[in-house]
């Protein structure tokens, strides 16, 4: 495997790309939404009209026999991971499991009336917290709970996913999980240094990862995907190699990258991490860049947002076909246009409706407790959020935007609304970040890390210096 | 869901009849394995009120059969049992074999009917439990509900680390991670995990193995030179667990 920051002279050409890139992620590092939704979830409303949305539910939902796509979160963990900013509990009480799953089956009943227990559910995906913080029989029976209030698949081209933790799980519930239905595995590697793991309170050895990854292809789930993170503690070009080195061995199907944003004074337990062990900026622009080399190296396409697939996964084929999509489980095939998200703090997103659930324990137990939907936050889409979204998602899925079909679709003429956009695209393009045709724009292979950059000009919600660092996004890159 | 205590090896000389199919899950020697699991005895009785305790099962009688509507589910308490599905050319497939104290006939739960057939190997004492009774007491008893997930998730895990095993590995491989499944079964039993009677024939273990009676008696006869089984006829004894650990590839 060649490394990418050492110049052997046969990579003269590749080291030289390298540096432009790096001299490019320097320009263009700022604070920006991962756009798994357009609006993005900071713009949601808590003055949102819940009625109304009941209302357009009850209207359409009894016709409604379009896919669903489901989505249920677990948010529990047993240990803490000290870089971890999702929405969990960490906790080894008894007991917790039981008192969550009897909120969210009476969820799931209220739901599954309203958003309609007939659609065939194409996709599902559960994560958390660590889902395996449930044990088998608990698995067993949400599994059982969901097929008996929706229209669960047992087609081959069902996308049924669970984020596993390493460290809770072994064989015989690799064996369940297959047993019940999933057909896909994401595993949180972060980091394979043994100094990485111990600073963010996450070990866990190569040789039980791949002992699972075994146990995986042996149970032959369709697909295998990691994620990794840069930017912690202790990482550095040599660590990042080493841990490339190992994923790239065990091979599998998509990896998804994630920077580590420190932010210490929101999410408390991200105080644990000393900030001087952190890899300066201008090493984690490199780490950065490391990843994308060596993926792509080892056969991995960049699909976009710092997503790695190998060419024969579908993820790759759908791009090309125009059949990805991105929500707020990261890319995946478009096979439903609606999602519901069940459990604490999960987003749905329904027609032209994004909602969020009450995001503290307490609150979503106390509704559901009142017989109501645990809604705390929501947003219905207008005319221009709608355009604005097919433009950012199609630049994302895609890599490109065909101008004249946002003219046709919308009833827009796109070149007079963006004109101040199409303006600033034009030192990116000078940069070789994308390409302005007559009726398209291309983001180039190497403005693939530059996503975000472009998709934020078009997005209405963001302060017009969007690259103040005010927002509490993460970087970029 | 029982087998009844016995009393062995007492002189006064009164045997107890070892089918007593009328012990109550409370006095059940099994009702650790079987539903009742950490239940309070009120429970206890309350569940063994809707279980319907029949004659044994005759040797090569049916309990149900494949297509037949789903109404309960069985818990073995003596005796064994094996399922097994008809292929579309008429042939036999056996599925799974079941032992005291474990559940039969959770198959149906999906479809409402039977996907497979249950036959006796041997004569067998078999606990039926009403589902919709079982369902309706599920939801006044948490622990009975949890507990009954818990063998539906041990029953899906078994049926998946079979599917696995029967696609990659070799006849060795096979034999081995069957003799110690029953050895591990026997034990949560509190019986010898090293000496027991196979109660299913050869010809049913190479049909539920995917191999032919020769590959089968060859693998024994393998393993007893390679001093890790004694075999005599269908009594078996693991001279050597790790061995045959070490022969099943599962360390």
């Amino acid at each position: 495997m060649p490394n990418p920051v050492t110049t052997a002279p046969n990579a003269a050409a590749a080291s030289q790309n390298t540096l432009n890139q790096l001299a490019l992620a320097e320009k263009y590092a700022c604070q920006g939404p991962r756009y798994t939704s357009y609006p993005t979830a900071p713009h949601f409303r808590d003055d949102f009209n819940v009625q109304q949305y009941i209302d357009w539910q009850m209207q359409v939902s009894s016709q409604e026999s379009a896919p669903l796509s489901l989505y249920v979160h677990i948010p529990f963990c047993r240990d803490i991971c000290y870089y971890c900013a999702c929405n969990k509990i960490v906790t080894r009480k008894k007991g917790v499991a039981r008192e969550y799953l009897n909120r969210l089956f009476h969820e799931i009943e209220i739901q599954s009336r309203l958003v309609g227990s007939h659609r065939p559910i194409t996709q599902m995906h559960w994560g958390g917290g660590t889902p395996t913080f449930l044990d088998n029989a608990e698995i067993t029976e949400l599994m059982h709970t969901l097929a008996s209030h929706f229209r669960l698949l047992d087609k081959g081209y069902r996308e049924y996913s669970i984020e596993l933790d390493p460290r809770t799980v072994d064989a015989a519930t690799i064996a369940l999980l297959k047993g019940i239905g999933f057909n896909r595995i994401s595993l949180g590697i972060q980091d394979f240094d043994p100094l990485v793991q111990k600073s963010i309170n996450r070990t866990q050895s190569l040789s039980s990862v791949s002992k699972l990854v075994e146990s995986i292809r042996a149970h032959e789930f369709r697909s295998l995907s990691f994620d990794l993170i840069y930017g912690l503690p202790h990482q550095d070009r040599h660590t990042m190699a080493e841990t490339l080195r190992k994923v790239v061995q065990l091979k599998p199907d998509r990896i998804a990258c994630y920077n580590y944003a420190h932010l210490p004074e929101r999410f408390s337990s991200q105080r644990a991490i000393d900030r001087l062990t952190l890899p300066e900026p201008h090493e984690k622009l490199l780490l950065h860049q490391i990843i994308s080399d060596t993926l792509q190296d080892a056969g991995y396409q960049h699909i976009g947002m710092d997503h790695f697939v190998l060419p024969q996964d579908e993820l790759a084929m759908a791009q090309a076909e125009g059949r990805l999509q991105r929500n707020f489980q990261g890319y995946s095939l478009q096979m439903a246009d609606d999602l519901l998200g069940l459990g604490v703090s999960s987003i749905s997103q329904l027609g032209d409706f994004y909602l969020q659930n009450e995001r503290h324990l307490d609150d979503y137990y106390l509704r559901l407790d009142r017989g109501e939907l645990p809604l705390a936050k929501g947003c219905r889409m207008n005319q221009d959020d709608r355009l604005r979204k097919h433009i950012i998602m199609s630049l994302i899925c895609e890599l490109q935007l065909d101008t004249t079909e946002c003219n046709d679709q919308f009833g827009v003429d796109f070149n007079s609304l963006f004109s101040q956009q199409l303006l600033a695209l034009l030192p990116m393009e000078r940069d070789g970040i994308v390409k302005i045709h007559p009726h398209r724009i291309v983001v180039t292979d190497n403005g693939r890390p530059f996503l975000r950059n472009i998709c934020m000009l078009f997005d209405a919600y963001l302060p017009k210096a969007a690259s103040e660092a005010q927002t509490g996004y993460s970087k970029t890159v | 869901m029982t087998i009844p205590i016995i009393n062995t090896g007492d002189s006064s000389g009164l045997v107890a009849c070892t089918h007593d199919y009328q012990v109550r899950c409370g006095n059940c020697r099994l009702n650790s394995l079987c539903l009742p699991l950490a239940l309070e005895s009120e429970d206890i009785e309350q569940l063994d009120s809707i279980i319907q305790r029949s004659k044994p099962l005759q040797k090569s009688n049916h309990l149900y059969r494949e297509g037949d509507a789903f109404q309960s589910v069985f818990a073995v308490r003596s005796g064994t049992l094996k399922a097994y599905k008809t292929t579309d050319d008429g042939r036999e497939q056996v599925t799974g074999f079941y032992f005291p104290g474990e559940i039969v006939g959770m198959d149906g739960i999906s479809n409402n009917t039977h996907a497979s057939s249950a036959k006796a190997l041997e004569t067998s004492a078999l606990c039926e439990i009403p589902f919709t009774s079982l369902e309706r007491l599920s939801t006044l008893m948490p622990s009975l509900q949890r507990h009954f997930f818990q063998l539906m998730s041990r029953e899906i895990t078994a049926d998946q680390q079979l599917i696995t095993l029967l696609s990659k590995n070799s006849a060795d491989e096979r034999v081995a991670a069957l003799l110690l499944s029953i050895s591990t079964r026997n034990s949560r039993r509190k019986l010898s995990a090293t000496h027991f009677r196979l109660p299913m024939s050869r010809v049913d273990i190479g049909n539920y193995l995917g191999l032919t009676v020769e590959t089968v008696s060859r693998v024994f006869s393998r393993m007893q030179k390679m001093d890790v089984l004694r075999v005599d006829n269908k009594e078996i004894e693991i001279l050597d667990i790790e061995g045959l650990r070490g022969v099943a590839e599962i360390g």
